[in-house]
C-alpha cells in the first residue's frame, strides 16, 4: 500500500517535471517568436545613429521622425488606399464568384458540372506564383499591364479555386428541400441564390475573408510583375523599397516594416478566432 | 452561374500554361507577342538549357531543403505543440496558439527584410556575442588589476593585460610592453570602470561574425526563418483536427489503463493520419512555389547559392536581358512537379482516406 502511494508520488514529480520542460520549451519559442517584433517596433523609435550604437537597448530619446521620413519615402499615402481596395475588392469578388459557383456545383446538376469542379479543385495545388512568366505576358498582352483591373482579376482568379471547394462543400450540407420548395413557388436560380442561399452560407463567406484579407493584404510576388506605376503598388511593394540602397538606413526601414506589420496584427487581434477557424478549414484541401 | 468564374479561371491559370507551352519551345524575345519582332519554333533547346545549368539544380536543390524543413520540420514541430495544447499539458491553449501563429499573419516581405537585418553581419546577433567578448575580457582586467592591488604600472600587470589582448592586441603595438605602459598611465586617475572600457573598445576587436558571412551555410538562416514563420500553421491545423476526436473514445481508453504512449498510437495519430498526409502535400506545393519570403531576405545572394526555382526563374525574365523562353521552360517545370505532386495526393488520399472523419 505504502509503496504504491510512493509510486504516484513518484510519477507526479516526474509529470510535474515533464510539464515544467514543456512550459519551457514552448515559452521559448514563444519568445523567438514575439522578440525579434518587439524588436523590430522598439528600434523604430531609435534614430539610425542610436540604432548602430546599441541595437539591444531601449531607445533614449524615443523619435516619430523614422514614420515621417518613411511614410513619405516609401509613398504610403498612396499605396496604404490601395492596398485596400485591391484586398477588399478581390475579397469580395473570390466571396460571391465562389458561392455563385458553388452553389451551381452543389445544387444544380449538370454533365459539365463535374469536369469543371475538378479542374478548379486541381487548381487548388497549382500555385499561381509558379505561372508569374507567362501571367506578365498575358497581361501585357491583354493590354493590362499596371492597371488596377488586372490586380483584381489575377487576385480572384487566383482565389477561387479554394473558394469554390470550400463553398460547394458548405453549400451541399444545405437541405435540397430548401432549393427545392423554393422552386416550386416559383424562384428564379438568381433569387434563390440572392434570397437563400447568401444569407445561409455567412458562414463559409466569413472564412474565405479571413483567409483571402490575410493572404492579399501580404501578396507580393504577383503584384510585382503587375504593375510597377507608384500609385498602382500595394504596401507590399513600398516596403520592399526599403530593402536596396535604403536599407542601410534602418531607422526609415524599421518603421517602414512597422507600418506594414501593424494593421494585420491588429486586424488579428480583433479577428483571432475567426481567423484560427478559417486556417482549419482552409488548409484542408488536396 | 458558374461561367464567370470559370471564364477567369481559364485567365489566370489555363491560358498562362498554354502561353508557357508556347513560349518555352520558340525564340520570343521579348516585345509585341504579334505583329512586332517575328518568333517561331525553336525546338526544346531552352529545356536542355535548364537541365544542363548547374544553377538549375542548384535551385532545385535549395527547394527540397526548403521541402525537408516543411514536412520534418514544421509538421512534427507543429503536432508536438498542438499534442501539448490538446493534452492540457499547457495551459491557457488560446495564448499559445495566438502567439505561435503571429509570423503568419505579417508580410513575407516584412518577415524577410526584418530577419535579413538580425542575421547581416552588423545586426543584433553580432552584437550580442560582441557584447560577451568585451565583458569577459573586462572581467579578465579586473582580475589583473585585482590581483595587482589595484590599478598598476608594472611590467608584470602589462605583460598579461597584453597577454588577454591576444596577437590582435599585441600586434597593435610595435614595442607593446613599453607603449602600452605610456597609454595606461594617460589613464591614471580616471575611475577604474572607465579604462576598463577604455581597453576593451580598444583591443577587442568588433567581431566580424564568420558564420554570418559564409556562403555555404547560407541556406540555414533561410531555413530557420521558414521554420519559424510557418510552424504555427500546422499546430492550429492539427489542434483543430484533434478536437475532433470524440473525447468519450479516449477517455474510456484511459479507464481501461492506456498510457499517453498508447492514446497516441492508437487513437490519436490514427485519426490524424489524413490530415498529416494533407498537411504534407500541401507543405510540398507550399515549399515549391515560394517566392517572396527568400526573394526579400537574401534575394537568391550572396552570389546566388539561395536561390530557389521561383527566384531563378523570374531572374532569367526580369534580370539582365530577359530570356523569356527559358523562364517559361522553368515555369513549366515547377507545373509538372506540381501536377505530379497532386497524382501522388489523389493516390494518397484513397490509400488514407478512409481513415479521416
Amino acid at each position: 500500500m505504502s509503496e504504491l502511494i510512493r509510486e504516484t508520488k513518484l510519477q507526479k514529480a516526474l509529470a510535474a517535471v515533464g510539464r515544467g520542460a514543456v512550459y519551457m520549451v514552448m515559452s521559448l519559442f514563444a519568445l523567438m517568436t514575439l522578440y525579434p517584433i518587439f524588436w523590430l517596433i522598439m528600434n523604430s523609435f531609435k534614430t539610425t545613429r542610436e540604432f548602430q550604437v546599441s541595437q539591444l537597448a531601449f531607445p533614449k530619446a524615443p523619435t516619430l521622425q523614422n514614420y515621417v521620413e518613411a511614410w513619405k519615402m516609401g509613398d504610403f499615402g498612396l499605396l496604404f488606399p490601395n492596398s485596400v481596395l485591391y484586398t477588399l475588392g478581390a475579397t469580395a469578388g473570390i466571396i460571391f464568384l465562389s458561392l455563385m459557383a458553388g452553389f451551381a456545383f452543389a445544387k444544380l446538376r449538370s454533365r459539365a458540372t463535374k469536369p469543371i469542379y475538378n479542374s478548379f479543385v486541381i487548381g487548388i495545388l497549382l500555385t499561381t506564383q509558379t505561372l508569374m512568366i507567362p501571367l506578365f505576358l498575358e497581361v501585357n498582352l491583354l493590354g493590362l499591364y499596371n492597371t488596377r483591373l488586372a490586380v483584381l482579376l489575377v487576385y480572384i482568379g487566383a482565389g477561387l479555386p479554394i473558394g469554390i471547394y470550400l463553398a460547394t462543400e458548405y453549400i451541399k450540407a444545405i437541405p435540397s428541400a430548401v432549393v427545392e420548395s423554393a422552386r416550386i413557388d416559383g424562384a428564379g436560380f438568381f433569387t434563390i441564390f440572392l434570397k437563400i442561399i447568401v444569407p445561409m452560407s455567412v458562414p463559409v463567406a466569413t472564412t474565405l475573408a479571413m483567409l483571402n484579407i490575410t493572404g492579399l493584404w501580404n501578396e507580393f510576388a504577383l503584384i510585382n510583375i503587375l504593375v510597377s506605376k507608384t500609385e498602382l503598388k500595394s504596401l507590399p511593394l513600398g516596403i520592399y523599397k526599403f530593402s536596396g540602397s535604403l536599407s542601410t538606413d534602418y531607422g526609415k526601414q524599421f518603421a517602414a516594416l512597422t507600418i506594414g506589420m501593424v494593421p494585420m496584427l491588429l486586424f488579428y487581434m480583433i479577428f483571432r478566432k475567426q481567423i484560427t477557424k478559417g486556417v482549419a478549414a482552409g488548409a484542408i484541401k488536396g | 452561374m458558374v461561367m464567370p468564374a470559370f471564364v477567369l479561371y481559364l485567365l489566370v491559370m489555363a491560358f498562362p500554361i498554354i502561353l508557357s507551352i508556347m513560349l518555352s519551345v520558340s525564340n520570343y524575345s521579348g516585345g509585341r507577342m504579334f505583329g512586332g519582332e517575328k518568333w517561331g519554333f525553336a525546338g526544346f533547346s531552352s529545356y536542355v538549357r535548364v537541365f544542363t545549368d548547374p544553377w538549375f539544380w542548384n535551385a532545385l536543390k535549395n527547394n527540397v531543403y526548403i521541402v525537408l524543413i516543411s514536412v520534418f520540420g514544421q509538421l512534427p514541430l507543429g503536432f508536438i505543440f498542438a499534442y501539448f495544447i490538446y493534452s492540457k499539458i499547457v495551459r491557457a491553449p488560446s495564448f499559445w496558439q495566438g502567439v505561435l501563429y503571429v509570423p503568419n499573419i505579417i508580410s513575407v516581405i516584412v518577415v524577410g527584410l526584418l530577419w535579413q537585418v538580425i542575421f547581416s553581419p552588423h545586426g543584433p546577433i553580432a552584437e550580442i556575442v560582441n557584447n560577451i567578448h568585451a565583458s569577459s575580457f573586462q572581467r579578465q582586467l579586473k582580475a589583473i588589476f585585482d590581483g595587482a592591488g589595484g590599478f598598476s604600472l608594472s611590467d608584470d600587470v602589462i605583460k598579461k593585460i597584453l597577454h588577454v589582448a591576444g596577437p590582435s592586441g599585441q600586434a597593435m603595438f610595435s614595442n607593446p610592453v613599453p607603449e602600452l605602459k605610456d597609454l595606461l598611465a594617460s589613464y591614471a586617475g580616471q575611475p577604474i570602470s572607465e579604462i576598463y572600457t577604455a581597453l576593451s573598445n580598444l583591443f577587442v576587436q568588433k567581431w566580424s561574425p564568420a558564420f554570418l558571412t559564409r556562403t555555404d551555410i547560407a541556406m540555414l538562416p533561410v531555413l530557420f526563418v521558414i521554420l519559424w514563420m510557418y510552424t504555427g500553421m500546422y499546430l492550429i491545423l492539427f489542434l483543430a483536427n484533434m478536437q475532433k476526436i470524440d473525447p468519450q473514445i479516449i477517455e474510456s481508453a484511459r479507464i481501461d489503463g492506456a498510457n499517453e504512449g498508447q492514446v497516441m498510437r492508437y487513437i490519436i495519430l490514427p485519426a490524424l493520419s489524413g490530415t498529416i498526409v494533407n498537411s504534407a502535400i500541401l507543405a510540398i506545393s507550399g515549399s515549391l512555389s515560394s517566392f517572396a519570403l527568400i526573394f526579400a531576405m537574401t534575394g537568391g545572394g550572396p552570389s546566388r547559392v539561395t536561390e530557389i526555382l521561383s527566384i531563378y526563374m523570374y531572374n532569367n525574365a526580369f534580370l539582365g536581358r530577359p530570356n523569356f523562353p527559358l523562364a517559361n521552360a522553368i515555369s513549366l517545370i515547377m507545373v509538372l512537379i506540381s501536377v505530379v505532386l497532386i497524382v501522388l495526393t489523389k493516390a494518397v488520399e484513397k490509400r488514407y482516406g478512409g481513415k479521416e472523419e
